[in-house]
């Protein structure tokens, strides 16, 4: 009996224990953590504190602004104009090819190609553009592929020929797309109002995720595929597919989809501008902050009047840390990865966070 | 027997220090109160609501905007306060109506003007034609932004009012639309945004009411449009009728500009309808209550909001007679408010003004009123439009409006029958809840 009670005893203190030491996410967890954050603005030399994106792209940070496009190099930041090339000041999207290390910017006024230290325009009018307000912009080996209010686009940089889908050719229910990514030789688009639409590029044939119940005003049931229509962002690695909306999140694993909101997760708001996932770990720039998931514990970097906070959440339990710093303004709208500093741009401001285990 | 206990015991233990582990996440569906249904929707016709709960319902609260942008300072040295006016202004069927919302708006602006601006600075309505490239209204919301403006009013086609407020949320200036039914319009959860119209929700509840409990039909047909004003504002009437238990027994589709109509009317006389609803613009439901006639088929029509429209009386003449439809408002009503406005329209413009121009003159009245609150900031002008108080109970020229948490308008909707070559208007009533 005596034996019975020690075993029992020792079992709950070991659970105990555990469950004491998972919240703080340090022991058991190999989730990064970021802190000592930095912030820019136009007192560092930003033309603009609205930050729409940023893409790191090996030393150098690429930086879109609502008052132009940034390099950041060597401590310093380069602004970018309409004078220079620039097809709009406000700078929506980026990305950096791998084949040729030319940036593809998305403009609110057509798509620019960096190369060289040239810029190239194209919009509709001289191009196979389907309109000139590029919300996201992702670079496929030698394709380009960007997504628009008037459909994705997608340029073939060898044969210099474009593409659009819209409703008329792939299975969209309207021609407005607003993100692109790629990964597992597919492109995935999320289209406003139609899910998510994947394009497999070995056969150029799509197939379509939509909300299963069919309903705006509701989420009937939160696994069952994308958690709402009305996607904004799409990112793709490890397999994963990771899909924001403004009611929620979506993870699909090719053939579980799971549904994650404000009030059943350490998603730290149902309202989720860009998501970019780093390996296993998907990062969701919310209204509420930034939130990070590796599908098993969430950390979400929000700024405060002190500075900043780490909020940590597992398994219905959370717990939080003050940091001396924060990320510059808890309206994020876009991240990348740069060895172990982490980018984020912000409604106010560019941050840079280090790696801090 | 002894041990047996205190095994028990333990195991019971055990198993209480091993549910401190599982996930004690609140994954419960969200509560939500039935008197309080999103949409002003009959409980009897909550999506799914005969059957299951859902896990998360929307809307129930309005989306905060938490970005940066209420700290900006009023700018100096400005000549004038801009604000952008979306609309079909040529090259498109809806062009008339465009430009009735057009003039609503600049009739707003001028009297404001006339008592003086906004600190002298006159008011200047910037307009912008939503009909051209692919996608042309996103451009245009940028040009607007590019010349200034500090709000934005429009538009009617939901295809372009859609895309347009996509970017009006990434550029982060507010948009008071006055002219777009689409019910998803303001389902994006855009906190930039809101609706000084009735959707097609509210009138499909009043149509549905209207059909199928006051007169009793059982067995409706739907001829509606073939583009996005007839898809989704049909997919609310044929969700409500379904379920209360009145399934569509047709719906067929017609093109814009179509003036043919009897493939799709011999379609609808075989499918043996007690009523027809139409769906479309002025033109073709006009010529299809005509040919509906000429055809022998006597049975009671029924019509979407653009019939009220003077080109809709003209083309159906007498065939009209007894025709049903909905309207956002009450252009016969008597408040002096609208009978000044409509003695103005008239006098200025020379026409009647329509549901697009009355809706646009309210809306722009209340944006220059949120400028007139808190001066030129986009931010702090989004705030005063969407705060669900300061223009809760709004008295418009078309009446009272009352936004949801989704800033949707669901003030009342009007019945209108046309008899004589005229409206006869009253107010919907849901006989149901």
């Amino acid at each position: 009996m005596k034996k019975t009670w020690i075993i029992a005893g020792l079992g709950l203190l070991m659970t105990l224990m555990l469950q004491a030491t998972e919240p703080d996410g340090k022991k058991t967890s190999t989730m990064p953590e970021y802190g000592k954050w930095e912030t820019f603005t136009t007192k560092n030399g930003l033309p603009a504190n609205k930050i729409y994106c940023v893409r790191a792209d090996g030393d150098r940070v690429w930086i879109g602004t609502s008052h132009g496009l940034v390099l950041y190099e060597n401590d310093e930041f380069r602004t970018f104009t309409v004078e220079d090339g620039l097809a709009h000041p406000g700078v929506l999207s980026l990305d950096v090819s791998e084949l040729t290390g030319d940036v593809w910017i998305g403009t609110l006024g057509g798509m620019n190609r960096y190369s060289g230290g040239q810029f190239t325009t194209f919009t509709q009018f001289n191009s196979g553009l389907a309109n000139d307000v590029i919300y996201s912009v992702v670079c496929d080996g030698k394709d380009v592929w960007c997504a628009t209010g008037g459909g994705a686009g997608h340029y073939n940089t060898y044969t210099e020929e474009w593409a659009i889908y819209t409703e008329r050719n792939a299975p969209m229910h309207e021609p407005w797309t607003y993100s692109v990514c790629a990964g597992d030789n597919k492109v995935f688009i999320a289209a406003w109002g139609g899910g998510v639409i994947e394009y497999q590029n070995e056969t150029g044939s799509f197939r379509d995720y939509i909300d299963p119940d069919g309903e705006m005003e509701i989420d009937l049931f939160p696994d069952d595929g994308v958690v709402h229509d009305i996607t904004t962002a799409v990112s793709h690695a490890n397999g994963i597919l990771w899909v924001a909306t403004y009611f929620g999140l979506s993870r699909y694993d090719g053939t579980h989809w799971k549904g994650y909101f404000d009030h059943d997760s350490g998603l730290s708001s149902n309202f989720i501008n860009f998501v970019k996932a780093n390996g296993d770990v998907a990062f969701f720039c919310t209204d509420e902050g930034l939130t990070s998931f590796n599908s098993e514990e969430w950390i979400t970097y929000k700024t405060t009047e002190t500075g900043g906070e780490r909020v940590y959440w597992k398994d219905g339990n959370s717990s939080t840390k003050t940091d001396a710093t924060g990320i510059a303004h808890n309206f994020t709208i876009g991240v990348d990865f740069q060895g172990d500093h982490i980018w984020v741009a912000t409604s106010y401001g560019l941050s840079r966070g280090t790696r801090i285990n | 027997m002894r041990n047996l206990k205190n095994l028990h015991l333990a195991a019971i233990l055990a198993i209480a220090a091993l549910m401190l582990l599982l996930p004690v996440q609140d994954a419960s569906a969200q509560s939500k109160d039935k008197d309080d249904n999103y949409g002003n929707t009959p409980s009897e016709m909550l999506p799914y609501g005969n059957y299951q709960d859902a896990y998360i319902y929307h809307f129930h609260e309005p989306q905060l905007f938490t970005g940066a942008g209420r700290e900006k300072k009023e700018p100096t040295g400005l000549t004038e306060v801009r604000i952008g006016v979306l609309a079909p202004l040529s090259g498109n069927v809806m062009a008339p109506q465009g430009n009735q919302m057009l003039q609503g708006a600049m009739l707003a602006a001028e009297e404001a003007n006339a008592l003086g601006g906004y600190k002298g600075l006159p008011f200047k309505i910037m307009p912008h034609n939503d009909v051209g490239l692919w996608g042309a209204a996103a451009n245009e919301v940028v040009k607007m932004s590019d010349e200034g403006a500090w709000a934005i009013l429009g538009t009617i086609d939901d295809v372009n009012s859609h895309v347009a407020i996509r970017v009006a949320l990434k550029l982060e200036i507010p948009v008071v639309n006055c002219g777009d039914p689409d019910p998803t319009f303001t389902e994006t959860n855009i906190p930039w945004v809101i609706r000084v119209i009735g959707d097609d929700r509210q009138s499909s509840y009043a149509l549905v009411d209207y059909i199928h409990r006051q007169k009793e039909h059982k067995r409706v047909a739907v001829l509606r449009a073939n583009n996005r004003y007839g898809r989704v504002g049909v997919m609310e009437f044929r969700d409500a009728a379904l379920r209360i238990g009145y399934p569509l027994v047709l719906e067929i589709r017609h093109n814009d500009g179509e003036t043919s109509f009897t493939s799709q009317l011999e379609r609808v006389r075989n499918s043996n309808p007690d009523a027809v609803l139409l769906w479309g613009n002025a033109l073709e439901m006009g010529l299809i209550v005509n040919q509906m006639k000429e055809m022998g088929m006597d049975y009671p029509i029924y019509a979407s909001d653009r019939s009220v429209n003077p080109l809709f009386i003209e083309i159906a003449g007498e065939n009209a007679n007894g025709i049903i439809t909905t309207c956002q408002y009450n252009p016969k009503g008597d408040s002096p408010k609208l009978k000044a406005f409509q003695e103005n329209y008239k006098k200025q413009f020379g026409i009647e003004p329509d549901v697009f121009a009355a809706h646009a003159y309210d809306g722009m009245n209340m944006i220059i009123q949120s400028i007139h609150m808190v001066g030129m900031n986009k931010a702090l002008i989004r705030d005063k439009l969407t705060d669900l108080k300061t223009f809760q109970g709004y008295e418009g020229i078309t009446g009272e409006i009352f936004l949801d948490p989704a800033w949707n308008d669901i003030g009342r909707i009007w019945m209108a029958e046309i008899k004589d070559g005229d409206y006869i208007f009253s107010p919907a009533i849901w006989k149901y809840e």
